[in-house]
């Protein structure tokens, strides 16, 4: 039997678990009403557990605490009972499905915001500020020390009583417990700090606490570190005595493990890790913990296909394997290897949108997979076979908007034609997968070939349409997804009709070669910026990449800038803000780039041999207005029924001739998953 | 002259046919011995012949007819004849009665002509041929032999010329009609026929009864040889049966080995045990030869090995090892030959004996005795299938109502959502029922097809003390394998139980109202006959019952009830897999497709795979119990609250 490691089940406690597959702990950013879950999240958990999921574990830094506040990242509260009826739901959904739910529950200490909400004072053991959320806190006195233990006793006394099977208590991430541990952060001197046992004294007092509460019958486990990655912080060794301490108490159930801490934005960037990773680049320090222990060691931290978790397990590293962010991308990820359909597993390429939008507070969302939480709203993961008329559809791009408007339609049981210009489906996926460390992106192009192919639709490549070829396939609906271009004529000083400028696609597509000394302009400041002047460097160019904005690469997410300035800094990148490209002009066989600074007027000037222009992208709209007028909905999408999920309203009003849709890049810029989203809820009522 | 002529012609082919069914006679007794009864068997044979067998030929009207009116005008013709020519008897009544007999004899005759002068190609020819023309001179001639008799010609008429015309047309016939019966010519079929179903080996077949499971081996008895390895190791009244075939090829046509261009003919096959029990080459058979094998380079004896794994003797090993024991050719057999026991039987000689199971077989095997399942799968992992479903054990309850028997598709993926759809089932019918849990072994199945008896008899005899130690009314399993094993087989060990095929069981479920169902959606829906389940335990309605229960009308195959085309998984088929020119389940795959239906129903874990195995595009391919679990409602809330029944959330799983 193919997977067969994977489909073992294990004991953890005194639960029987049926598969080697959890989802770990993360921030959903889903909770409401004060740190309820409510249907959201029930039905986001609920998608994986029907998809075959072994064990969840919910509620990444869910508190224990109101002064470890909540609101921030919408995150589950167990300081009340309130919680308790919600969780009921919680279990039953995901009971019924034979999954097991356990959740994070912490105290984040310092690792957290006080301007907002309560204003609460944060605490740490010894007061010193954290880096990434610029949280400073008071230090926490023993008296608070035992209020903080009884209220994780509180809270595991919750999740019981609200039928979930465990918690997992939180002593990653620079939370209390591990704010106790680490010497980096805990000075003490008094009995919770200086030796060893003083350090562990905290973290050993919770679970005493928490096991009375909750008996023997019911999983408590512990997530860890496997390494800090700071020379004074708590190495692997540190880790290995810590987790054997812990696991003699005979206390714990199970450990999980996290490689590196994540206090300061560059380790961050490891805790989940990118697309610029090796696959399971920390198994080692998980493999190390489970030497030392007898509990069984859950790990995560990119494991994202079936072979890969094969061979994990089968090596006996851990026991069990945290697919994250896979069942993120599919929730039905089980289900796929059991029904035989491994080609068919919508795959985590590690684009980070979803952890991304968590650390802005954001609800967390799938770059690739419009479905994942939005279950409650009748977003479908599977797309069922229309029960309406056959209808030929007609989409004209090959980018994410398009391939998803053409899976979805033909997924209904429509004709579908996809025209594509170029020789390749992908769009901007592909430009954007030319740049170093960013390959992994076309993961997303990968799947939707398969499924375009398993769907049978008529995918005209190396093929522009235009109104004559549209029409000669008498569609019933037409979409166009069709993108837009390099919006280099915003600023006719530029010169890009003179050829002085070039776009980052030119670049990135192979189209321009890379200069020897090049300034990169990049009023935009995400992905493609970055992504250009890391691989003008990468093929040994000089490279300086400016920005009228803040800091180049300012709107890249949380774990994402940090792989890239890891990259940039060795090629000596110079990153340069407040500087706006005035104009270009040539001055014998070199360029001159004329700089402005955003607040003083004044004037600079580089002297290289090539520019390149990020400017966003401007909507092609002439095939769009020229198909307009003969459309029955004037290319007119009703947002309303488009918002709530509803069928379009002339879907079916009578009418002969076709009607009309834009989505993606060819409206406005905006990025992947807009893209996809509108494509899957316009399309699944077709 | 003619009366003289005609007694001297009548006994003394008599007395050689009397001589050629002693020596026949002889030849089978070269056989083992076999328990028959000889008198009863005999008085039987009668009714054997006129009912149980004209039930099988009579699904072939055109032959039915052709044989009753031939066969029966003959068997009057001949004893008249004796009588009136033999003895001399020249009463007008009797030679009336000749006359009308003859007249029969010819008119069947004829159709027997015509069918030969297009044969199909399962037909043998050769001395086949001849007999329509045997059967014609031997009408004709003692028709016109007897007209003075019945006084329509004078006495004499014709001279002596007539008369040696008619001792010539008289002499073909006896000597085919009466000699050719014992001494090997077509008409052996009616001597050793009947004689075969006076002594059949499976007496409980006839009367409308049903015995497809196989013969255990006495592995404690140190003179009874492990299976057969020359045809005098064959019962005696095993080489009878072979000697009864009429070469009709209804076998050849059914077979899925042989249309898939595997080297196996069944009827070629009883005939090489026929040229094996007498001695000699198989260069005269007149049908098809094995595909791929020419005839005339294999021969054998009575006392001959009949497989020379160097080399070659009567019969290649790979014949055997071809069979995927669907029984078709039994079902087919107008003479109800025993074919797959043959075949097994001579497995049994080259697994046990020679240990020469081929490709996968060895392996499969070695796994079963060692894990207890074919796979070789860590038998700790037989319950992993249900690690969520709380299953009951039978070692915790003791006692329940159903045992469900899980089978080794507990290690198979695909296999795993069936037995989860039928789980779902039983609990939605809150029946009573556990499983055994990792107590549980391999049936024996197919160990036993592959000619391993004592694997077999091992496993089956441990599942027998395991549920012996247990209270249950019934088992149900979703594998036809384990349900013919367990039903059939296990009797002859000690076993005895009643065993339910999960779709006979959920339609028990239905009649008795234990489940709401809704209708099936979806598109058009055949089903497929499981071998096991229908051909060998002749339950072709009740998976038809629960489909149509569900809304399905079954858009049948050409082929299916007890003609179903096998998916080519049974018998360790897919182990030993001998290459052919085609696979037997793209074969079958096409007469699924050719109902145009976008789903076939199957109720074997074998047929799911063979044909899952089948490459898109093609028809989705579910079990019964699938099909029933997705159109599961939630039962009616017995609260005051009178719910409307609501669909079941959609297992993905």
């Amino acid at each position: 039997m193919a997977f067969e490691a994977m489909f073992q089940p294990i004991q953890i406690g005194k639960l029987t678990i049926r598969n080697r597959v959890l989802s770990t702990a993360h921030a959903e950013v889903y909770a409401t009403d004060g740190g309820m879950t409510t249907e959201r999240y029930v039905k986001y958990y609920e998608e994986k557990a029907k998809g075959g999921i072994g064990l969840a574990i919910c509620g990444g830094s869910s508190v224990v605490a109101i002064d470890s506040p909540q609101e921030w990242w919408s995150s589950v509260n167990l300081s009340t009972d309130r919680i308790i009826p919600h969780f009921q739901n919680l279990a039953d959904a995901m009971h019924k499905h034979g999954a097991k739910i356990m959740i994070q529950i912490t105290h984040m200490g310092r690792r957290s915001r006080w301007d907002g909400f309560n204003w609460p004072t944060l605490m740490s053991p010894s007061g010193i500020r954290e880096p990434v959320h610029r949280a400073t806190c008071k230090t926490i006195e023993p008296e608070e020390i035992w209020r903080v233990i009884g209220n994780y006793a509180q809270a595991a006394r919750r999740a019981k009583e609200g039928g979930l099977d465990g918690v997992e208590l939180s002593a990653v991430h620079q939370h209390m417990i591990d704010q106790f541990w680490s010497p980096r952060v805990n000075k003490r001197t008094d009995e919770w700090g200086g030796s060893f046992e003083g350090r562990m004294k905290f973290g050993l007092e919770v679970l005493k606490a928490v096991r009375k509460e909750v008996g023997d019958d019911f999983c408590v486990g512990m997530r860890i570190c496997g390494d800090e990655f700071h020379p004074d912080g708590l190495s692997h060794e540190d880790m290995k005595q810590i987790a054997a301490y812990y696991d003699a108490t005979g206390m714990l159930d199970f450990i999980g493990v996290v490689g590196s801490g994540c206090d300061t934005h560059n380790t961050l960037a490891n805790v989940i890790p990118n697309m610029s990773y090796p696959p399971e680049p920390f198994l080692h320090l998980a493999a190390g913990i489970k030497e030392v222990v007898k509990v069984p060691v859950l790990h995560a931290q990119n494991i994202k296909d079936p072979n890969q978790a094969t061979r994990i397990l089968e090596g006996g590293y851990v026991d069990m394997v945290g697919m994250t962010r896979a069942h993120i991308a599919d929730p039905h990820l089980i289900a796929k290897i059991k029904m035989g359909q491994v080609d068919q597993i919508k795959q985590c390429v590690g684009a980070n949108y979803c952890i991304d939008r968590q650390y802005q507070g954001l609800d967390v969302l799938c770059i690739q997979n419009a479905a994942t939480s939005r279950e409650y709203m009748g977003v479908p993961h599977i797309i069922e076979k229309s029960t309406g008329p056959k209808r030929k559809v007609v989409v004209v791009g090959g980018g994410p908007a398009g391939m998803e408007a053409a899976r979805v339609a033909a997924e209904r049981g429509h004709d579908v034609t996809l025209f594509e210009k170029k020789d390749s489906l992908g769009g901007q996926i592909t430009t954007a997968s030319k740049a170093p460390q960013r390959d992994q992106i076309a993961g997303i192009t990968r799947w939707f070939q398969l499924e375009l192919a398993r769907l049978n639709v008529d995918l005209r490549l190396g093929t522009g349409a235009d109104v004559a070829a549209i029409q000669d396939l008498r569609p019933d609906i037409i979409v166009l997804a069709n993108g837009g271009h390099p919006f280099l004529e915003q600023n006719e000083h530029w010169g890009a009709a003179e050829g002085l400028v070039v776009s980052s696609w030119d670049v990135l597509d192979g189209k321009v070669a890379p200069g020897k000394n090049v300034l990169v302009y990049d009023t935009i400041c995400e992905f493609t910026g970055m992504s250009v002047a890391d691989y003008l460097a990468d093929k040994g160019a000089q490279v300086e990449i400016v920005t009228d904005d803040i800091k180049p690469g300012v709107a890249i997410g949380g774990t994402s800038f940090p792989t890239y300035y890891r990259s940039m800094y060795p090629k000596e990148v110079i990153m340069t803000g407040d500087l706006m490209l005035e104009k270009v002009y040539r001055e014998g066989d070199k360029l001159v780039a004329v700089l402005e600074n955003e607040y003083t007027g004044a004037k600079e000037e580089r002297v290289v041999d090539q520019v390149v222009v990020e400017n966003g992208v401007r909507p092609d709209e002439t095939l769009y207005y020229a198909l307009k007028e003969g459309s029955r909905n004037k290319g007119q999408v009703d947002v309303e029924a488009l918002f709530a999920i509803k069928p379009q309203p002339c879907l079916t009003e009578p009418g002969d001739g076709y009607l009309l849709f834009r989505i993606g890049d060819c409206v406005a810029q905006r990025n992947t998953h807009a893209a996809i989203y509108d494509a899957l809820r316009l399309c699944k009522d077709f | 002259m003619l009366n003289t002529l005609l007694p001297i012609l009548l006994f003394a082919a008599l007395a050689l046919a009397v001589i050629g069914a002693g020596k026949r006679f002889l030849m089978w007794r070269r056989g083992r011995p076999a328990q028959v009864d000889w008198i009863g068997g005999l008085l039987a044979m009668p009714r054997r012949y006129l009912v149980d067998l004209h039930h099988v030929v009579e699904r072939d009207k055109y032959m039915s007819r052709t044989h009753v009116a031939t066969a029966g005008g003959f068997v009057l013709a001949a004893l008249l004849a004796i009588v009136v020519h033999g003895f001399g008897l020249h009463n007008r009544i009797l030679g009336f009665a000749l006359l009308a007999a003859c007249v029969l004899m010819f008119g069947g005759a004829l159709f027997v002509a015509k069918r030969r002068r297009n044969p199909p190609a399962r037909l043998s020819k050769g001395p086949w041929n001849r007999l329509p023309k045997s059967l014609l001179m031997f009408a004709a001639s003692f028709f016109i032999a007897t007209l003075p008799v019945a006084g329509i010609l004078p006495q004499g008429f014709g001279g002596w010329l007539l008369a040696a015309v008619l001792a010539v047309g008289v002499a073909w016939g006896v000597s085919e009609l009466f000699l050719g019966m014992t001494w090997g010519g077509p008409m052996k079929h009616a001597f050793a026929g009947a004689l075969h179903l006076a002594w059949h080996r499976r007496a409980e077949r006839f009367g409308g009864g049903r015995s497809t499971g196989l013969k255990a081996l006495d592995l404690d008895d140190p003179k009874a040889p492990l299976g057969v390895e020359k045809p005098s190791d064959f019962t005696w009244n095993q080489l009878l049966g072979f000697d009864a075939c009429v070469q009709c090829g209804k076998c050849e046509a059914a077979c899925p080995a042989f249309a898939a261009g595997q080297p196996l003919n069944p009827k070629k096959l009883i005939q090489d045990m026929v040229v094996g029990l007498a001695g000699g080459s198989d260069a005269k058979f007149a049908g098809s030869p094995y595909p791929g094998k020419p005839i005339g380079e294999h021969s054998g004896g009575p006392h001959l090995p009949i497989v020379d794994l160097n080399g070659k003797a009567l019969v290649d090993a790979e014949t055997l090892w071809s069979c995927t024991t669907c029984r078709a050719c039994v079902e087919e057999c107008p003479m109800m030959i025993e074919h797959v026991d043959a075949i097994v039987d001579m497995r049994r000689h080259l697994t046990l004996e020679k240990g020469a199971t081929p490709n996968k077989g060895a392996e499969v095997l070695d796994n079963l005795i060692a894990t207890d399942n074919p796979g070789g799968f860590a038998p700790g992992g037989r319950l992993n299938w249900a690690a969520d479903l709380n299953l009951p054990l039978l070692s915790e309850k003791k006692s329940v109502d159903v045992l469900f028997w899980v089978g080794d598709g507990a290690f198979d993926m695909r296999n795993q959502r069936t037995l989860r759809a039928f789980v779902k089932v039983l609990k939605a019918a809150n029946v009573d029922f556990a499983v055994l849990g990792l107590e549980e072994r391999d049936s024996g199945d197919v160990a036993r097809r592959l000619g391993d008896e004592a694997t077999f008899q091992q496993l089956a005899k441990r599942n027998i003390a395991t549920l012996a130690q247990y209270r249950f009314n019934k088992i149900v399993s979703c594998d036809p394998h384990s349900f013919h094993v367990l039903k059939n087989e296990y009797g002859e060990l000690g076993g005895h139980y009643q065993v339910l095929h999960h779709s006979t069981y959920m339609d028990e479920l239905i009649g008795s109202q234990k489940l709401h169902l809704g209708k099936h959606k979806g598109g058009s829906v055949t089903y497929h006959d499981p071998c096991y389940l229908g051909r060998y335990n002749g339950e072709y309605e009740a998976p038809r019952a629960v489909l149509k229960a569900i809304g399905i009308e079954v858009k049948e195959m050409e082929r299916s009830g007890f003609r179903s085309r096998c998916c080519g998984g049974g018998g360790g088929a897919p182990i030993t897999d001998i290459p052919g020119k085609q696979r037997i389940p793209d074969m079958r795959m096409l007469d699924i497709k050719q109902t145009g239906a976008e789903l076939v129903a199957v109720g074997c874990p074998q047929c799911t795979a063979m044909l899952e195995g089948v490459v898109a595009p093609r028809p989705e391919i579910k079990d019964i119990a699938e099909l029933v679990a997705e159109v599961l409602l939630e039962a009616p809330a017995p609260a005051k609250k009178p719910a409307p029944a609501k669909r079941e959330m959609a297992e993905v799983q």
